[in-house]
């Protein structure tokens, strides 16, 4: 039977999360279907059809579906879930929310954040932190699954899939939406930039975030991103966060600066392509899982990378 | 200690109508691919130019 892949969406345009979980979506095998649940989100919907690999997109559009609360989405995709085996969804905030609430709802038990697809049935996930690999395999008649995306290649556009318009069922009313406040930046967002670089506690302070991270940032149009440590001194925001209780991230660079590499925090970039540390502690555990280390003071080495930088032309 | 005297009842979640049959089977557990150690630079010069050259990120 068909795999349904739950998207995640910001109504006009498509999460980059969900074109990785449909990489995911492809290897379970059976044809995928993309839901679009949302509001005026035709947009959305036609980025999922132009995806390859992708056979039909079912959108749900009405009010009630704007900003994707999990009793409304999970309520639509329950009735759904008769002509599916799999639904499957990235394991971001969106996908966290909904998904769990499904798998009470069908009364099964969910996969989450699986990070390789072995069959159908059968997935690999990380447990203890990403300490150890699981290899699992399923019974439950109906498999709800989330995806660790930063293990799978984002699918790429070409395909030209049917867009099918379903009903929703009605508002739920448990829950309503009051109001979101998002942190407005013209960097990249740190799950889907290219370059990150991140701080720690090494910092001192969140001035220093501004005034040593941020030019450097600058010139490799990078994200920024904090290590637990500088988000509980308050540092910086809490969305800020890489690492186990943060986001888990895979950029094609990650710099760690004054961040001694705890285990929790390692667990949130260790996939990343290129690690380069500087800490000026030669000890800190960050240097075992570095490609590149420069054991500096990181006062003085961010204002000499910005200007290495700026004279490579960056 | 009147909650020593309290009758103890032995229930089995079947009583309840609840199937506590496992729904995941582990079948494996391994290591994960560990990332080796890299190489120290001298200085921001130094990394930078490798970044360039030798990893091809910038």
């Amino acid at each position: 039977m068909a795999v349904l892949l739950i998207a995640e969406h910001s109504n006009a345009a498509l999460g980059g999360a969900t074109a990785k979980a449909l990489t995911a979506a492809s290897q379970i095998g059976g044809d995928v279907h993309i839901l679009v649940a949302g509001h005026n989100c035709a947009g959305a919907a036609d980025a999922a059809s132009k995806l390859t690999g992708v056979s039909k997109v079912l959108v749900a559009d009405t009010a009630h579906l704007a900003n994707g609360l999990a009793e409304d989405v999970s309520a639509l995709i329950v009735p759904l879930m008769a002509n599916y085996d799999t639904a499957i969804a990235p394991a971001t905030a969106y996908g966290k929310n909904i998904m769990p609430r499904v798998a009470a709802l069908l009364d099964v038990m969910q996969v989450s954040d699986i990070t390789k697809v072995i069959s159908a049935d059968t997935f690999e996930r990380p447990i203890y932190a990403g300490n150890a690999i699981q290899t699992v395999q399923t019974k439950e008649p109906k498999k709800i699954i989330t995806v660790r995306t930063a293990t799978f290649a984002a699918a790429a556009n070409g395909g030209s899939a049917a867009i099918e318009k379903i009903e929703a069922p009605g508002a739920n009313g448990k829950s309503s939406f009051t109001g979101a406040e998002l942190t407005k930046s013209d960097r990249p967002e740190l799950t889907s930039a290219r370059i990150i670089v991140s701080g720690g506690r090494g910092m001192g302070n969140g001035e220093n975030f501004a005034k040593y991270i941020e030019p450097v940032a600058d010139r490799l149009g990078a994200a920024m991103g904090a290590s637990r440590a500088a988000v509980d001194a308050g540092f910086v925001p809490n969305d800020w966060q890489v690492g186990q209780t943060g986001k888990v991230v895979a950029p094609e660079l990650y710099v760690a600066v004054g961040i001694s590499g705890a285990i929790q925090h390692l667990a949130g970039m260790k996939d990343s392509k290129v690690i380069v540390a500087i800490n000026k502690d030669a000890e800190a555990p960050i240097f075992q899982v570095a490609d590149y280390g420069l054991v500096a003071d990181l006062f003085e080495a961010l204002p000499a990378l910005e200007a290495e930088l700026k004279k490579a032309g960056h | 200690m009147k909650a020593k005297k309290k009758p103890l009842d032995v229930k089995k979640p079947e009583d309840y109508g609840v199937d506590m049959t496992p729904r995941l089977t582990v079948l494996k557990t391994t290591e994960p691919a560990t990332r080796k150690a890299g190489v120290k630079v001298a200085d921001v010069a130094d990394l930078v130019n490798k970044l360039k050259t030798e990893a091809g990120v910038l």
